[in-house]
């Protein structure tokens, strides 16, 4: 009986084990706020049993892109939080869902309008805090007093840039911010006089007021020098942290991390600009949840509004303001002693007083694309202040209406259909023999060989070729932003656009360059130094094992690891050129030249070795007759090469130095990770990496679709030419 | 004299160039926090602690990771030797309709920009439903590694006489027999370079895995190692320690079969 009773109550929780619905959160919190999360997620969990929450996390850009790929497949997490600019895209997409419909009209009024942002009138997403907005922090200790105007900043940021060991390398920096980044340098527009979006989505670029705020960055660089040559978040973070920074620009997300390092720091609007008497504006957004369309079941969509209505209520939002200092987005929540007496809270409402709220149109991502382009080429030197305002306007305009753009079919389409009509119906003519013959062949005397290719070749048609159908089917169609959820065939507009476009070959051009000079220093040390350790080193393979090394360290660690060794400041690359070379620092990454070198350089390093390995399997297969007979005749060395090495390698090389220049051609990963996604201003891409950009950061993806095609297409013509031109060799 | 002294400082030249980003990745894993930013060349600083490599395995997922990664590779790396070696076979030894257009078409695959597939990945994966499980990617990592290991694999089989085989026939063995018992033995330098192609691109693949898992629980190597460059603050030491431990039994792998590598990689150009 005891055994029954046990074995029925198993049963039972077993069943309402199976009921527990599971709730996914997606969100890109930052490790503390992260930690403050478990904790109310394990405090709703107690209060539903039949909720399980689990949450994902995402740095900010793959959440919106593995956010889209899933939602675009009819999944994802049911509630997704970020910040507020991800909302436009995602409601253009329709793949969030307005919340107006589930929450109740007077849900919104219990929030800090600037939470509960409207786009095309509707509510898309909920924010629970307000903020993450950029302000001035201070170290205490070495400036007790901060600037209130820009001439004080320049005056105390002059003063604080010390050498201290006169070895000509700065030791203590005035000012330090990520300022290559535009979200760092806009809240400077404004100061200068005009917004750089109007009517909430026009690009308002070509001002005076961006051509000066460009100037001004450039003279705190240039001119006074009391901001580094090349700064970036990290660089800027750290030295603030080590104390060798007085002054940083940054957001209220990072206090914790200074209060971690105990830095004894304050806060304090960026400074007024003195010129214009005006105050720079940071912008002021929200992190909120959204609810995605795509719902398993009426209660799973229940249990995610529930969740929803708890992650924004009062109680959470304090106890996110109690642990890591957020601004509470519930006004209720806002008028209690907790947030009232927080002083860095006190001081950040006042800097937000000044700020704009953040725009979430997805046209600001197409702006702050043109400025970024633009504001690095002039920090490189390569435009003026003037052109670069100019260029950044006519830019964000041909990349947001390209955006927008809502191709609609043409005759085009109507051949395309009928051809691809003609070209199946022509392939299953022509080849209804081969096809009979193919299944014939599953019986006849070489049905062995049938079985033995059938299981690749169903992987590889799955994988491969079956994708790149369907990436041909997108490359004539209007698939982008406003079609994300029902595109159609439009015909041959991509191809006549990318063909016309003389960026297109000017990329191409520098593509060449990219394989040309990888695959040219790829096999000269491969073979060179296969020779030597051939032929002269003891221990062969000691000095094998050593150099493959690259080969064997994946990629993406490579690629990031030189990144860091590039860095101007900290860079071993730059200190040995230095310390020991007594030259100046190279800004390898903030100039288009020097980093397209410096992913050269790296792409070196990681392809040499396969060369080298098999330069070194070729020259196994020479006889070493040849040499000795050589040797007899008294060849020199060179000469021993010239005839005998370097003819009887050359049909080994140039199979592998043809893969290897269709692999360089297409690589994508160390020029996205080196440069990082083509810095400064969009100087280093190759084809596959402006590709990349097109689909995954500017939404285009018909139009990248049909340049992909158009690199294939390339490379088949220069494949079958190089494999026609060797064959004529072998034949002769 | 001359000429052997001018290849010895080529060749150690070329050591410290290939050796020294990995130097880095030690020096910056044995450095405290945040002292990636340092200006002194020194590999082990004064500050040496291993507190990264603790924390690594203490305080993080890592050791899940690893297992997954295990598990993936593991699985795509069978996979991935099982078909090339059989389908290569059969290309290297039987003549039938279609087999040129075969071998030129496994070629033209390598000439896709991954651009170009990844997209139709992302739509074809959702809708299979196969988000979130190691199933996805056991189906593309051992089929995008597909081409290139068969063309190597068919390169060395060539080389293989076929009196071998047809001495085997008279004596009554099956095809398949043969092809196991005597075929496959004698070309383990082929398989285990197979091997290690498949099991690299599996290994250290970034930008698929991203998409498909999507549980942190199934995250492999790559992703987790991701998730310390958190937006805007990177965990540089732990990066460092855990870049050093991803990359220390592919590192292995490699110096272990570099013999190999020389006698399985020669193209087959010169023998086909």
């Amino acid at each position: 009986m005891r055994y029954y009773l046990f074995l029925l109550i198993t049963f039972c929780s077993m069943a309402a084990q199976a009921e527990k619905i599971r709730v996914h959160v997606w969100h890109q919190m930052i490790y503390g706020h992260r930690q403050v999360l478990a904790e109310v997620l394990k405090d709703f969990e107690k209060q539903n049993p039949d909720i399980i929450v689990q949450s994902t996390y995402r740095e900010t850009e793959e959440l919106r892109s593995g956010y889209q790929s899933a939602a675009m497949g009819g999944s994802g997490p049911e509630l997704v939080y970020g910040p507020s600019d991800q909302i436009g895209p995602f409601a253009t997409m329709g793949i969030i869902r307005p919340l107006d419909e589930v929450l109740g009209q007077d849900y919104f009024t219990q929030f800090d309008p600037l939470a509960a942002p409207t786009y095309n009138g509707k509510h898309f997403a909920i924010g629970d805090s307000v903020g993450n907005h950029l302000m001035l922090i201070y170290n205490k200790a070495i400036l007790p007093v901060p600037p209130r105007n820009s001439d004080e900043l320049i005056e105390m940021g002059r003063r604080l840039t010390v050498d201290r060991n006169k070895d000509g390398r700065v030791d203590q920096w005035g000012l330090v911010f990520n300022y290559t980044e535009p979200f760092f340098f806009a809240p400077f527009i404004p100061a200068f006089g005009d917004d750089f979006i109007k009517n909430d989505v026009q690009p308002n670029l070509n001002t005076s007021a961006l051509a000066n705020t460009f100037q001004f960055i450039l003279d705190l660089r240039d001119k006074y020098k009391i901001i580094p040559k090349e700064c970036d978040y990290e660089t800027a973070n750290a030295l603030f942290k080590d104390g060798k920074a007085a002054m940083l620009i940054n957001g209220d997300w990072s206090w914790g991390d200074y209060k971690e390092a105990k830095v004894d720091f304050g806060i304090t609007r960026i400074p007024m600009i003195s010129g214009t008497g005006k105050w720079p504006a940071s912008l002021v957004g929200t992190k909120g949840y959204s609810l995605n369309v795509n719902m398993k079941s009426p209660e799973h969509e229940a249990a995610a509004i529930k969740l929803l209505r708890y992650l924004t209520s009062t109680a959470v939002q304090l106890q996110f303001a109690e642990k890591v200092g957020t601004l509470p987005s519930n006004l209720e929540a806002r008028n209690t002693d907790v947030v009232k007496n927080n002083p860095l809270l006190k001081i950040s409402a006042d800097i937000m007083e000044v700020g704009h709220p953040m725009p979430i149109v997805p046209e600001v991502r197409a702006i702050w694309d043109s400025l970024r382009i633009q504001y690095q080429k002039v920090l490189a030197g390569s435009l003026t202040p003037q052109a670069g305002a100019q260029g950044a306007q006519v830019l964000a305009e041909k990349q947001i209406s390209e955006m927008n753009e809502v191709l609609q079919p043409d005759a085009g389409a109507i051949v395309i259909k009928v051809f691809f009509g003609l070209v199946i119906l022509l392939v299953l003519w022509t080849g209804r023999k081969s096809l009979v013959a193919f299944i014939k062949g599953f019986n006849g005397p070489n049905r062995f060989a049938y079985y033995m290719m059938l299981p690749a070749f169903i992987g590889i048609f799955a994988v491969i070729v079956y994708p790149f159908f369907y990436n041909i089917a997108i490359s004539f169609s209007n698939f982008s932003l406003r079609t994300f959820q029902d595109w159609s065939l439009v015909g041959f507009t991509h191809y006549v656009n990318a063909l016309s476009d003389p960026k297109f070959y000017s990329l191409f051009l520098k593509t060449i360059i990219w394989t040309v000079s990888n695959v040219f220093f790829h096999v000269t040390l491969g073979v060179f130094l296969a020779v030597v350790i051939d032929s002269v080193m003891p221990f062969k393979g000691f000095w094998r094992a050593l150099l493959i090394i690259p080969w064997a360290v994946p990629q993406y660690i490579t690629a990031l690891t030189w990144r860091a060794m590039f860095n101007q400041e900290y860079g071993p690359i730059n200190i040995f050129l230095q310390n020991f070379l007594q030259l100046s620092p190279v800004q390898w990454l903030s100039q288009p030249t020097t980093a397209f070198i410096a992913c050269i350089i790296t792409n070196v390093w990681l392809g040499f070795p396969f060369m080298m390995i098999v330069a070194l399997g070729g020259l196994q297969s020479i006889p070493g007759s040849l040499y000795e007979a050589a040797r007899l005749d008294g060849a020199t060395s060179w000469q021993r090469f010239r005839h005998i090495t370097w003819p009887l390698l050359l049909p080994v090389m140039v199979p592998a130095a043809l893969l290897g220049s269709i692999w360089t051609f297409n690589n994508l990963n160390v020029i996205w990770l080196v440069s990082n996604a083509g810095e400064p201003g969009d100087q280093t891409h190759i084809l596959v990496s402006y590709v990349y950009k097109a689909a995954f950061n500017l939404y285009r993806y018909g139009y990248a679709a049909a340049v992909s095609v158009l690199i294939f297409l390339i490379l088949v013509i220069w494949g079958l030419g190089m494999l026609k031109s060797q064959y004529k060799k072998e034949t002769k | 004299m001359l000429k052997r002294l001018f290849a010895w400082i080529s060749v150690l030249l070329f050591a410290v160039f290939s050796l020294y980003p990995i130097v880095y990745v030690i020096s910056v894993s044995l450095r405290g926090d945040n002292a990636f930013q340092t200006q002194s060349l020194e590999i082990i600083g004064p500050n040496a602690t291993y507190k990264n490599f603790v924390s690594l395995f203490t305080e993080t997922d890592f050791l899940i990771w690893m297992k997954n990664s295990l598990i993936i590779s593991g699985v795509t790396t069978l996979a991935g030797v099982a078909l090339a070696s059989c389908s290569a076979y059969a290309l290297s030894r039987y003549r039938f309709r279609g087999r040129n257009m075969m071998l030129f078409s496994l070629l033209t695959t390598q000439m896709f920009p991954a651009t170009m597939l990844m997209l139709p990945f992302f739509i074809i994966l959702s809708q299979l439903h196969l988000i979130d499980s190691f199933w996805g990617l056991f189906i593309i990592y051992s089929s995008t590694a597909l081409p290139f290991c068969i063309w190597q694999m068919k390169a060395y089989y060539d080389t293989i006489p076929r009196e071998l085989e047809e001495a085997a026939l008279l004596d009554g063995c099956s095809r398949w027999m043969i092809f196991t018992k005597i075929i496959l033995p004698i070309s383990s330098p082929a398989l285990v370079i197979t091997a290690l192609f498949s099991f690299m691109a599996s290994w250290s693949e970034y930008v698929i895995a991203a998409v498909v898992l999507q549980d942190p629980q199934l995250y492999t190597l790559p992703l987790g190692l991701r998730s310390f460059q958190a937006s805007l603050a990177t965990q540089w030491g732990l990066y460092a320690a855990g870049a050093l431990i991803v990359s220390i039994p592919v590192l292995i792998l490699f110096i272990s079969i570099s013999r190999y590598l020389v006698s399985g990689m020669t193209m087959g150009s010169v023998k086909g």
